[in-house]
């Protein structure tokens, strides 16, 4: 089975899988003089470094990933702050969930970029819409993620706290909280993930800087280098954020107390 | 027939009872609940229509966009766009699914370049897409299936991968050729997966069309909820916003749970959440 593999330094290089790339880089690099497709609009990998180069020099582009992970961390604590104690409160009161749950999944069907027209009517283009937009998809991704984590906390549970004694805060420190955690904190990946799909989306829109403004911008002046290193950012940053504070925090907490799976 | 008929029955009373069940009606005094918190709001706010307008400039801006025609035009426009573009990207994820599930070889080939595209988010693609074919149903189609692909590839890689190797033994040796193997064998036991999948993908699509609509179509829903705010009619904004939610309704039950109640739930593989309560 080690036929078609290569060690570069410590990595074990699989060639059957650089062949795909290989194949893009070829079909990006013939697909203009095939389709007639003007050569500016695929950029060479040394345009988009130089491009990258650049705007490093200027400053540009540190300056808009900063805005973009400042507008996410600052919605990313609003959504939440406000999410987990509303969807516990709801979760635990039958009445209030009953009025409320069709209201709220009709605003979760709606939540997100659909917002993002609204959202610079009330608080013009820039920082304040995009954030608004972002806690709102992070909100009601959080929300549904708590109620589901309390309601699957056991009956019996809740019978056995409060046989114990159990009221009051004691009942939140010792019950649900530590019951509900572990679907939070799944959650909170899925809602940062959604938060990142509705930044880019907001910042395209009702943008005036960030990453997502940035490469919406290059269209018009026909940048394509700036567009394909807006995309490279998009992507290697959300999988940085995965790995370096999802997945280790995951590691940490649920799968060592052995919650789920790996 | 007749216990077809009686379950007929009994799902007959079981919804009438769900209608007039007291969770059901407080739902729906939930909802009255907030159109009345909204338009007592106008008002005590006080700002102008146009910042904040009352249900009652919505529901006839609504009337008025029925009455001319333009919006149930743009309420096909969107699903057609929508539908066409969940097709593609389910029928590519579902055949580079099987196979990747199914040949060791492809699977080595194609997964390392699938989950470099998977890591960029779909909506970092648009501005390129605009630039390569300009704003129109190219961008959107492409951006659609896109988004929906990957859920139902990867869920379908992992629908083909649980399938017992006992199974793919025993249809062997009974003399399947490869092809009847994958229609009889691997395609009803992948399937429960391949709709979760689906699922998951018609979500985000949905989120998608409406955004894409906002950057490149000229009508549909999303084209409505940003072209009203631009031209300072904020009520046709909201009209679209609600439209956009009843749509996404509309389609979970008309187009998702029968097609999940004709497959998965012959079958009795999968069990949907609200048997579970």
């Amino acid at each position: 089975m080690s036929a078609g593999f290569f060690r570069l330094g410590r990595f074990r290089v699989d060639l059957l899988a650089v062949l795909p790339f290989l194949l893009l880089i070829l079909m990006w690099r013939t697909l203009p003089s095939l389709t007639g497709m003007p050569e500016y609009m695929f950029p060479t990998i040394g345009a988009v470094w130089d491009k990258a180069v650049e705007l490093t020099a200027n400053g540009q582009l540190q300056d808009n990933i900063l805005d973009s992970l400042g507008r996410l961390f600052l919605a990313f604590l609003i959504g939440n702050a406000l999410a987990v104690p509303i969807g516990i409160a709801i979760a635990l009161n039958r009445s209030a969930s009953d009025f409320l749950r069709p209201v709220l999944t009709f605003l979760q069907s709606i939540a997100g970029v659909a917002w993002v027209p609204l959202a610079v009517i009330w608080f013009g283009i820039g920082m304040g819409s995009v954030v608004f937009v972002i806690a709102n998809t992070i909100f009601f991704s959080t929300l549904y993620n708590t109620v589901a984590g309390v309601e699957s906390i056991p009956k019996v549970l809740h019978r056995a706290v409060r046989s114990h004694g159990g009221r009051g805060w004691a009942l939140y420190s010792e019950l649900i909280l530590p019951g509900a955690f572990v679907n939070i904190l799944l959650g909170l990946r899925i809602a940062m993930a959604r938060g990142w799909h509705a930044l880019v989306g907001a910042e395209m829109i009702a943008g005036s800087n960030g990453l997502g403004y940035m490469t919406m911008e290059a269209v018009q002046w026909y940048q394509s280098s700036t567009i394909v290193l807006g995309i490279l950012c998009i992507g290697c940053l959300w999988l940085a954020m995965d790995q370096l504070i999802f997945r280790p925090l995951e590691r940490r907490t649920v799968v060592r107390w052995g919650m789920v799976r790996q | 027939m007749k216990t077809a008929a009686i379950n007929d029955r009994n799902s007959g009373i079981a919804s009438l009872r769900s209608l007039v069940s007291p969770r059901a009606w407080k739902g729906v005094l939930g909802l009255l609940g907030i159109l009345a918190l909204w338009q007592t709001s106008i008002p005590l706010i006080g700002v102008s229509e146009y910042f904040y307008p009352s249900p009652a400039a919505v529901a006839r801006a609504a009337i008025h966009l029925v009455k001319t025609g333009i919006l149930p035009a743009y309420i096909g426009d969107s699903l057609g766009r929508y539908l066409a573009g969940v097709s593609i990207g389910v029928t590519l994820g579902i055949l580079f699914g099987l196979l990747i599930g199914f040949s060791a070889g492809a699977s080595r080939m194609l997964s390392p370049i699938i989950n470099f595209f998977f890591a960029i988010v779909e909506v970092a693609w648009i501005p390129l897409f605009v630039l390569w074919w300009g704003y129109g149903l190219k961008v959107i189609l492409v951006a659609l299936s896109y988004i929906v692909f990957f859920p139902v590839l990867y869920n379908t890689i992992l629908g083909v991968r649980s399938v017992p190797q006992v199974l793919i033994n025993a249809a062997y040796s009974l003399g399947a050729t490869r092809l009847q193997l994958i229609q009889e064998v691997i395609l009803p036991a992948a399937l429960p997966s391949i709709f979760t999948g689906l699922r998951l993908g018609a979500g985000f699509a949905f989120r998608g069309l409406i955004f894409s609509e906002m950057i490149a179509a000229k009508s549909g829903v999303g084209y409505l909820i940003f072209e009203g705010a631009s031209n300072q009619q904020t009520d046709r904004t909201i009209v679209g916003m609600i439209v956009m939610g009843l749509l996404w309704l509309f389609i979970e039950r008309i187009y998702i749970r029968p097609l999940e109640a004709l497959t998965v739930d012959r079958w009795g593989l999968a069990t949907r959440a609200e048997d579970r309560e």
